[in-house]
């Protein structure tokens, strides 16, 4: 048997005759070891642990509303563009759990016609200081057993139009949080259901959350979604390249710290519930190894770009039904857009 | 006098080696990896450890009704290899305590090979950590040993 491993095939497959019956009923050694539902799903677009990429958005209209003695203003920007970076690292990673911690940071700069000329305070500071987040994030994935999981995720960070060398004060911090019970029935296919405390819609909101992977027998096609952070439907030409069409719901409270001093007091507690609903085509591929390019062309559809007075960064919920009023009700056109990143993906 | 001193040196050289190696081939056996679709059975071939699948929980291909091969594979002269006796992990050298290295793993799903390093971290639990490059950006996974079936007459 030796002989023939040495001049034969140590290379891809054994050229023994085996009877691979006898490893049909295999039990574990230890005999208190469970089996687990597997996070991955196949057919499914890899993970990313890093990403650096770049968002640009093209020429559109705001329509900011008065702001105590500032009028209204119509200004046109002729891009919105930023540099975007993700990780998103396992820490722990075994059969019963896996622990992964992440950091963002994305940047986005506001180009406007007529810089000059600006005089409504939100366009001055997004024209002299644009937005910035940092956020930490951890998700948890803990399997029950074969075939069911919870999966939590906590994110918090910053979001404004401080300068990375004057950060703002952490008190004006916000929480996300999405925990989701899950099935996965086969390798094909894993569900979930739960709740989200989110900021995608621009402000605070608490939203049911519906987790869908799916692929195809022949792994072709396949569904891709956490709604309503976003969802997909994908095409494998194959495991190395992918084409989705889909949406992102992106958005954050973004706290406007007056440097520049645009803003008259007390009107200086300002935060934008900035939220994009982004239609999108993407496509995905390795470059070579753990490297993959990826590029999203699409419209982005402003679903709120409103600014509430929020005293001393105390947030509020106004959920779907409340009638709080917004310290400006602003309107932004839709232009289309591409992103573009680099990834080092989990193998 | 000197005799007796090489043949001392002799016997604890051999026995060093037979400990080692002992210890090496506790590798050998029948493993399963976390996601449960498949069983590894990993043997030693001319001092180096390979492991290949066994079994498959889906060992017919529901597109072809046939047995798997190895369609993802980037060689084209290699998809139609069949997945059960498939070799994934290659070239495995005992190099450290409850470590062995300089090997790789292949992944069926997506025709990727990988440099692999396996950590014993009990007698019946391995950390299989594939990557490229460095081991910094790999990603783990647990594999746990199956009792291997006695053979049949």
């Amino acid at each position: 048997m030796v002989s023939s491993y040495v001049f034969g095939q140590t290379d891809t497959t054994s050229t023994e005759e085996e009877d691979y019956s006898i490893y049909d009923n295999l039990e574990f050694a230890d005999e208190g070891t469970k089996r687990f539902a597997s996070v991955k799903v196949s057919g499914k677009s890899p993970d990313k642990l890093i990403s650096v990429g770049y968002d640009w958005q093209g020429a559109y209209d705001s329509d900011a509303a008065a702001l105590g003695l500032s009028p209204a203003e119509n200004a046109d920007i002729t891009a919105t563009h930023g540099f975007r970076f993700e990780t998103n690292v396992p820490v722990i990673s075994k059969n019963n759990i896996i622990i992964q911690a992440g950091l963002l940071y994305w940047n986005t700069i506001y180009e406007f016609e007529n810089e000059n000329q600006l005089v409504n305070p939100l366009h001055r500071t997004l024209a002299d200081n644009g937005l910035n987040t940092i956020e930490l994030s951890s998700t948890i994935y803990k399997p029950l057993n074969e075939t069911s999981f919870l999966l939590f995720q906590l994110r918090g960070g910053m979001s404004g139009d401080y300068s990375m060398e004057e950060l703002q004060n952490t008190k004006y911090n916000r929480y996300a949080l999405a925990a989701i019970w899950g099935k996965k029935p086969n390798d094909r296919k894993q569900w979930g259901l739960g709740l989200s405390r989110t900021y995608r819609a621009g402000e605070l909101n608490y939203i049911p959350v519906v987790l869908y992977n799916w692929t195809s027998v022949d792994r072709k096609w396949g569904v891709e979604t956490v709604f309503p952070a976003r969802g997909d439907v994908r095409y494998n030409f194959n495991p190395r390249s992918m084409l989705f069409f889909g949406f992102d719901l992106e958005g954050n409270s973004y706290r406007i710290g007056n440097q520049g001093t645009a803003l008259a007091e007390p009107l200086n507690d300002l935060e934008i519930r900035r939220s994009e609903l982004r239609f999108r085509f993407r496509y995905e591929r390795q470059l070579t190894g753990f490297i993959w390019i990826s590029a999203k062309v699409g419209y982005r559809y402003n679903y709120s770009f409103n600014v509430d007075q929020v005293a001393d960064g105390e947030d509020f919920f106004r959920g779907f039904f409340g009638d709080q009023e917004y310290a400006m009700e602003n309107e932004l056109t839709n232009p289309l857009f591409f992103n573009f990143s680099i990834n080092l993906v989990s193998p | 006098m000197m005799r007796s001193f090489l043949t001392v040196v002799l016997i604890s050289f051999t026995s060093l080696i037979m400990a080692q190696d002992g210890e090496a081939d506790r590798l050998v056996g029948v493993w399963e990896p976390s996601h449960g679709k498949a069983k590894v059975k990993i043997e030693k071939i001319n001092d180096k450890y390979y492991g290949k699948i066994v079994w498959l929980r889906e060992p017919i291909d529901p597109e072809t009704e046939k047995p798997k091969v190895d369609k993802n594979n980037p060689d084209e002269k290699m998809r139609s290899t069949p997945l059960r006796g498939y070799r994934i992990l290659k070239d495995f050298e005992y190099t450290d305590k409850d470590t062995w290295t300089e090997g790789t793993i292949y992944d069926p799903e997506n025709g990727n090979t990988y440099n692999c390093t396996i950590k014993m971290t009990d007698e019946n639990t391995l950390d299989i950590r594939g990557y490229i490059g460095i081991s910094t950006f790999g990603r783990s996974d647990v594999w746990k040993r199956l009792k291997i079936p006695s053979r049949k007459k």
